[in-house]
């Protein structure tokens, strides 16, 4: 086999095309000195689809087969097949970031109505079509924080129980300014008001919170936070997901002024991690905001369209001075997301985070009924679709054999487990108890 | 095309007049025919001080950012608030409601200013 | 001209836009679950449809779309490549879809898929070590710039605070070394369209942490003086990092690594053909030699001397830059894409990609001032404004080039065809051009007239932004 089967130019056009550059043979084409030339090899073999794809799946077999109750910033919820069928079209898939809007207005419009979903949800004025994870898009907020902030500052306050993955991202983004990245303490899985009044000063840009948080209980202080922010001139940001954000309480009437998050717990199978981080924020603070803005004009007939807007906000003009350096972010991801909102609607999606209420719940008490386990270990709080149980064995040891068993769950601490349940696994409950019975008693 | 460059004004290089009377600044008509349709405007607030040459502000069109200029140094007395809902008047009316400062200067700083036969061999 | 007679995505006669989700019927929902009021929100306001009516609201968009299997997508830069399908497939395997929590023996089909795709890139890159983690080229270039900071300051005490950029790089070059703390200096181009050695060594100093550099350069052109400029950088105690948005143009002729850069970034959408869903999800996998492996983002994967596979953290590791492992997805496509191909057919698309680019050029009326280009070349509209040459392109069916960019050619129309297109495509594409190239003022003006929106009115979004639904009157 030789050759891309991808490169379209046939044998004899080939030849035709040399003979109207004018050249014998391509290689005369490149202007590579010899000095810097590669004549080695890959050592890749070429293959058919059908092997290549082979490849893959031999691979990829090597992943047991697990029943995940994993969650920790990572959801799965059922994705209805309506979203597979719509994003694949070509049309979509196979398009570019919206430079020729009179072309583009498919897409755009559906980023537009994504922006809509998370503005209904957030209650604040604008959101922007997205960032890459929760991760980054807590990032880009730490430094939205700072320009905004008329007054010096560089203490950014995050709870105590957020991954470390997370707030390595974050120290990693603001390394580039002076911004200090502290932790606050928490105390039964919310915030610890006290600590973190004691923490506050007038150095602190940003304070920021969770609603579920990691340890998946439900916030109950997040206006007294807000207003903790608000006191020291500082923005809260607050961490959710739309599934949530659809029954919890509203981000702007806790006094949110930056909502991160992500967005891929609707439109995405488990995926390793693939996020779609959520950006949303105040109006007042539009010319901050990263990444890309869809907006409605009117087209020179007078109709109206949609158009990627505030262009000079980012790197390709701004450069150096641009609100982020992100240029290609998570559009599919938003588009796929989007399509499931639709799909679900307002009764649906309220539904849906109804039941991540009384999944964990009830999974909870039955782990609590299993001699050797205590669940809920936030028994005074309300959940949302993970909880955490103390496991009189060591936790790791509780995780490896639950694993051999065929389940996943969190090992968080030497006797605390974490246990996610949506609507992609509840089937398994029963058997999950039945296996977390006979892995610790 | 020629542009309207009034001779009771001086200039910066970037492009800036400053009316040496009331201290008024704001963007010749070149500049603004340069950018094309403004869209954003961002302005120092009254009572900031401003050294010749400090960043004053920054005047948006669609695919372009430009930096504003001081012409001289001195307090910011007024802001034209006007531009904050309507910044295509820096398109219409450049030296007139498309101003986009005040400032209480020293009349010393207009020596390094160009008056408007200079500005004009500039932009010709 | 006949084939393009009727623009592919004009909407019949009498068709309307579609309407805003929120145009039908919207749903207020009570929220009262089982948790205290104060812990709820009241409502909640969004649009309800039925799913066949969802169905044809999104096919109506897509049928509203352009992509690169509508029709070529000569978008210098950007590389609008044909998507293999198989790959879509590959990724959508039902053994792909884990969580990134599960324990290494849970998950080794995924790090073998990783380990092997680190491989590939190493090998083609001619790097060291390899990193997946970085979800788009612009964090691969940040990851770059964190790791040429963290060398610094293990091995000099990090008072370098310089990063050298060329005015004809992409954007995310100044922006990302900006997020990293850095001043950007920018390097003027020669008349030639390349690095200016002597303009290089007056920005070279004991402050300079790195040059970026894109080679070919967004011009097309290939920085023949490579060899000197890495010893320059390297003589001034900095890095040379290669922005791998053309490495598309050299698979299998020249490796960054062989050019003497120390750090690069993959743009995989560009080099090896995986979709970008009109804006992402990309990944921007990163290489580097061995001197700068140990620092390396959390965690790296390894095959241990059991043949396993492990997640570990390199020595001196940066940390992280995704609260995950990245765009997983778009790594599995990439993977089965090089694995398909192969060393001839990657050989292959770069050579028919410069091909492509090469024979295109020799059809067009338009003047290409700088050369010999290879994978893109940037031709000047001359007289026209390449902004409305962009827009009567639409009118001819086809996508417009990249334009305005870059400055140093006057009216820039910045083409790359790519590989995938065939001779007659390119045909009918240089038709196109050059029929625009003959319009009159009047036809620019009013371009493009056939298409589902007329010209938008940019300047009303941006004095008067309209964001969200519950914006619009």
């Amino acid at each position: 086999m030789s050759g891309s089967p991808y490169a379209s130019p046939s044998e004899a056009d080939t030849d035709a095309m040399l003979d109207a550059v004018g050249v014998d043979r391509v290689d005369e084409l490149f202007d590579i000195p010899p000095e810097v030339s590669f004549d080695g090899e890959f050592g890749i073999d070429a293959k058919s689809e059908q092997a290549a794809l082979r490849g893959v799946r031999r691979r990829l077999s090597d992943n047991d087969d697990l029943t995940e109750f994993l969650g920790r910033g990572h959801y799965e919820h059922y994705v209805p097949s309506l979203v597979d069928s719509v994003s694949q079209r070509s049309e979509f898939i196979t398009s570019y970031t919206q430079y020729q809007p009179e072309i583009t207005q498919g897409f755009l419009q559906v980023l537009f109505e994504y922006q809509s979903l998370l503005v209904e949800l957030t209650g604040l004025g604008v959101a922007n079509c997205s960032m890459y994870d929760a991760a980054t898009a807590l990032a880009e907020a730490a430094l939205l924080a700072k320009r905004v902030r008329a007054a010096d500052g560089n203490r950014v306050l995050v709870p105590g129980f957020v991954r470390d993955s997370h707030v390595d991202v974050l120290r990693n983004y603001t390394s580039g300014s002076d911004v200090v990245v502290e932790r606050y303490a928490t105390d039964a899985g919310n915030v610890d008001l006290d600590a973190l009044e004691a923490a506050m000063d007038a150095d602190v840009v940003m304070v920021y919170a969770e609603n579920p948080t990691t340890c998946g209980t439900v916030e109950e202080q997040l206006c007294a936070v807000g207003d903790l922010a608000d006191s020291h001139d500082a923005l809260f940001c607050l961490g959710s997901d739309p599934v949530a954000m659809s029954i919890l309480q509203r981000p702007v009437d806790v006094g949110a002024d930056v909502v991160v998050g992500d967005a891929s717990v609707l439109g995405m199978p488990t995926s390793y991690g693939t996020g779609l981080g959520v950006f949303a924020t105040r109006k007042e603070f539009l010319r901050q905001v990263p990444g890309r803005l869809v907006g409605a004009s009117e087209d020179d007939a007078g109709t109206r369209a949609f158009t990627l807007t505030l262009q000079t906000r980012e790197q390709h003009i701004r450069k150096e001075r641009a609100t982020s350096n992100i240029c290609t972010n998570q559009a599919w991801v938003a588009l796929r997301a989007a399509i499931h909102a639709a799909w679900l609607g307002a009764d649906g999606l309220v539904d849906l985070a109804e039941r991540m209420v009384e999944l964990p719940r009830d999974l909870a008490a039955r782990l609590d009924d299993v001699s050797g386990v205590t669940a809920p270990v936030h028994d005074d709080r309300h959940h949302i679709r993970e909880f955490q149980a103390r496991t009189e064995q060591p936790a790791p040891a509780v995780a490896s054999a639950l694993e051999a068993e065929g389940f996943g769950v969190h090992a968080v601490d030497d006797h605390t487990i974490q246990v996610c349940v949506t609507d992609a696994n509840e089937h398994a409950t029963d058997a999950f108890v039945a296996a977390v019975r006979e892995v610790s008693e | 095309m020629s542009f309207d460059v009034p001779d009771d004004l001086q200039y910066l290089e970037s492009h800036e007049w400053i009316d040496p009377a009331t201290g008024r600044v704001g963007i010749s008509e070149f500049a603004q025919d340069e950018l094309g349709d403004v869209v954003f405007v961002e302005l120092p607030s009254v009572g900031d001080a401003l050294d010749q040459h400090d960043e004053l502000g920054v005047v948006e069109s669609i695919k372009a950012v430009s930096d504003l200029y001081a012409p001289v140094s001195g307090e910011v007395t007024a802001v034209n608030d006007a531009l904050t809902n309507e910044p295509e008047l820096v398109n219409e009316a450049p030296f007139g409601d498309g101003w986009l400062v005040e400032i209480d200067f020293d009349s010393d700083d207009l020596e390094a200013t160009l008056d408007s036969d200079d500005y004009r061999a500039q932009i010709a | 001209m006949e084939h393009y007679e009727q623009a592919r995505y004009a909407p019949a006669e009498g068709e309307t836009n579609e309407p805003l989700l929120s145009e039908n019927d919207q749903t207020t929902v009570s929220v009262d679950p089982s948790l205290p009021d104060d812990l709820t929100r009241d409502t909640v306001e969004l649009p309800s449809l039925e799913e066949p009516e969802l169905a044809r609201h999104y096919v109506r968009l897509s049928q509203q779309n352009y992509g690169v299997d509508s029709g070529p997508y000569p978008l210098g830069s950007c590389t609008m490549k044909y998507n293999p399908r198989f790959t879509e497939d590959a990724a959508a395997l039902p053994a792909a879809a884990v969580h990134p929590d599960r324990s290494e023996t849970a998950l080794q089909g995924t790090l073998a898929v990783m380990h092997d795709l680190q491989d590939y890139l190493g090998r083609i890159g001619g790097m060291d070590a390899v990193t997946l983690q970085p979800p788009a080229g612009a964090a691969g270039e940040f990851t770059g710039i964190l790791i040429a900071e963290a060398y610094h300051e293990a091995t000099d005490g990090g008072h370098r605070n310089e990063v050298i950029v060329p005015d004809a790089a992409h954007g995310t070059n100044f922006a990302s070394a900006a997020l990293g703390g850095y001043d950007v200096i920018e390097l003027p181009s020669g008349d030639d369209g390349r690095v200016d050695l002597d303009a290089l060594e007056a920005a070279l100093g004991e402050n300079t942490a790195a040059l970026m550099l894109t080679n070919p350069n967004t011009l097309g052109l290939f920085e023949r003086d490579i060899e000197p400029i890495a010893e320059m950088v390297h003589d001034a105690g900095g890095l040379l990092y290669y922005d791998g948005a053309n490495l598309n143009a050299l698979l299998g002729r020249a490796r960054p690594g062989d050019m003497g850069f120390d750090i690069m970034h993959f743009n995989v959408h560009k080099t090896f053909a995986t979709p970008h869903g009109g804006g992402g999800p990309g990944a921007g996998p990163v290489g580097v030699t061995d001197e700068l492996a140990g620092f390396l983002p959390d965690p790296h994967v390894r095959q241990s001397a059991g043949g396993d596979y492990e997640l570990y953290t390199p020595p001196r590791s940066i940390g992280k830059v995704h609260g995950f492992q990245g765009n997983w997805p778009v790594l599995v496509k990439a993977f089965a894409y090089i694995d398909r191909l192969g060393d001839s057919g990657l050989a292959d698309a770069s050579a028919k990609a410069v091909l492509n680019a090469n024979y295109l050029a020799d059809q067009l009326d338009y003047e290409i001032p700088l050369g010999p280009f290879h994978h893109e070349f940037v031709a000047s509209a001359g007289d026209q404004d390449a902004a409305d040459v962009a827009k009567r392109m639409l009118d001819y069916g086809v996508h417009p080039p990249t334009t305005k960019w870059p400055e140093l050619v006057a009216e820039a129309l910045m083409t790359e065809p790519t590989e995938t297109e065939s001779k007659r495509t390119l045909d009918d594409l240089a038709d196109a051009f050059n029929a625009v190239a003959g319009d009159d003022d009047a036809a620019l003006a009013d371009a493009p007239s056939r298409t589902t929106a007329r010209r938008i009115d940019q300047t009303a979004a941006a004095r008067n932004p309209r964001l969200s639904w519950h914006d619009l009157d």
